[in-house]
């Protein structure tokens, strides 16, 4: 985790949102925590919508299925 | 302020007795605070052009007498004009004119939302991880929209939103130019000029309006152009402005001018006019070109004029265009000194607000009147709100 946190650190650094849709979904994965997975996936998402990224789509029908997104 | 000042009767008196506006309404920001609501906000006021986002996506923040406003052409292709605020902490959402490739995202606590206004979602909302709570309904919650209409590409709002249907307030204008009713379009990036000029406003439009100083601020117009070649146009309540009945087309290195707009009559073989709609676009239309000059007062003594010049055909003549957008600029540089001297000369307190010549200033006079009349209108609006 302690090498996920530092790329997501670096991507903020470089505003590279489509690196951070992509690292806060893997951050989602790395954790046991419904709560915090949420929080992760919801970054994902956010800057997925943002992008007009594909992959906004399915992010926000992970979050739906566990009742965190309308 | 409930009461009209009686010195709006005299300036609504007829052209031969009246006084112009006294000096505070070009220098007092109490007055120019009052002038914001009946004049602008009030009324249906350019505020940009559609050619300022030409592309889905494209945004375009500006201020709008202190207001954040967006422009904002959407996936729909659309474009529509918002408050540039989220709707949670009043955040300015877009700082820069930019694309907007998804959704726009407030920079603060990242409530997202569509093009099109929509709230799509509110991260965190309901605590982390959380997105939604009962209390926040996003149907609700969509961006504020300005009511808006296009015409002649420029963007009209009505910030109050309870002006008359903006076919209805400027079917006179529209009918007088329905043989231009036909497409525009925009010159591009050599079409578009920005003055930045010490001036209020209506000082700008004043000028704009009458032929009577062009022999003077304009000599070069007097070979071709002379004072007697034209005419005043008024319309009271609505527009005023000039026409001249010798437009003479500019012509590449070949002698080849700009393509015609199609179907126009005799008339615009020679004839070109030049109108102010209040309160603040200033139009021109030619047989082969037009501009639309919209003028945004940035407090009692400072104003930006954006102008867009455009064209009958989608290709012009680039060559031709650089060509025509130089002359232009060369004429409305011209008008400068003079918008920015009267505006000093606000400060003299002998002033009376002026004399008007009865044969050559009716359309600023026009534009007075009209002034004066909703400030009276709104006074009348406010005292019985109060």
């Amino acid at each position: 985790m302690k090498v996920l946190d530092d790329m997501l650190i670096a991507a903020h650094a470089r505003d590279d949102r489509a690196a951070l849709v992509d690292l806060y979904a893997r951050a989602a994965d790395t954790v046991n925590d419904l709560d915090a997975a949420c929080f992760y996936l919801t970054h994902a998402y956010v800057f997925a919508l943002e992008l007009g990224d594909a992959r906004a789509s399915g992010l926000h029908a992970r979050l739906k299925a566990e009742g965190r997104e309308a | 302020m409930s009461v009209p000042p009686t010195y709006l009767d005299k300036v609504r008196r007829p052209i031969a007795e009246a006084n112009g506006l006294p000096n505070a309404h070009y220098i007092d920001p109490a007055i120019f605070e009052q002038e914001r609501e009946a004049l602008m906000f009030r009324q249906w006021a350019g505020l940009g052009v559609a050619a300022d986002v030409p592309e889905a996506g494209d945004a375009k923040p500006i201020t709008f007498l202190g207001m954040p406003l967006l422009l904002v052409r959407g996936r729909d292709d659309v474009v529509r004009v918002f408050q540039n605020i989220c709707r949670h902490r009043g955040m300015i959402l877009v700082e820069e004119p930019r694309k907007i490739e998804g959704a726009i995202r407030c920079p603060y606590h990242s409530w997202c939302y569509g093009t099109d206004g929509r709230l799509v979602s509110t991260p965190h909302v309901g605590g982390p991880g959380r997105n939604t709570h009962d209390s926040i309904d996003r149907a609700t919650l969509g961006l504020i929209e300005v009511r808006s209409h296009i015409w002649r590409d420029v963007v009209w709002i009505n910030v109050s939103g309870d002006a008359a249907p903006f076919e209805e307030v400027m079917a006179d204008v529209m009918t007088r130019w329905a043989e231009f009713e036909q497409p525009l379009y925009h010159g591009g990036s050599d079409s578009v000029l920005t003055l930045e000029l010490k001036t209020n406003w209506k000082l700008a439009v004043e000028n704009y309006c009458e032929s009577y100083h062009l022999p003077w601020v304009h000599p070069g117009l007097n070979s071709y152009s002379r004072l007697e070649d034209h005419y005043n146009i008024e319309k009271p309540g609505r527009y005023s402005g000039q026409g001249t009945e010798v437009y003479r087309q500019v012509t590449n290195e070949n002698g080849e001018p700009f393509p015609d707009f199609a179907g126009i009559s005799a008339k615009w073989d020679t004839a070109a006019e030049y109108i102010t709609v209040y309160p603040n676009v200033l139009f021109g239309v030619h047989r082969d070109h037009a501009f639309a000059i919209i003028l945004l007062p940035d407090g009692p003594g400072r104003t930006v004029e954006h102008i867009h010049l455009y064209y009958a055909v989608p290709k012009s003549d680039s060559g031709l265009r650089q060509r025509n957008t130089q002359l232009w600029k060369t004429v409305f540089e011209e008008d400068i000194f003079v918008v920015e001297g009267m505006q000093r000369g606000r400060h003299a307190t002998g002033f009376d607000g002026g004399r008007f010549s009865p044969a050559m200033d009716s359309p600023t006079h026009c534009f007075h009147d009209w002034v004066a009349s909703q400030l009276q209108r709104h006074s009348t609006y406010a005292g019985a709100a109060e």
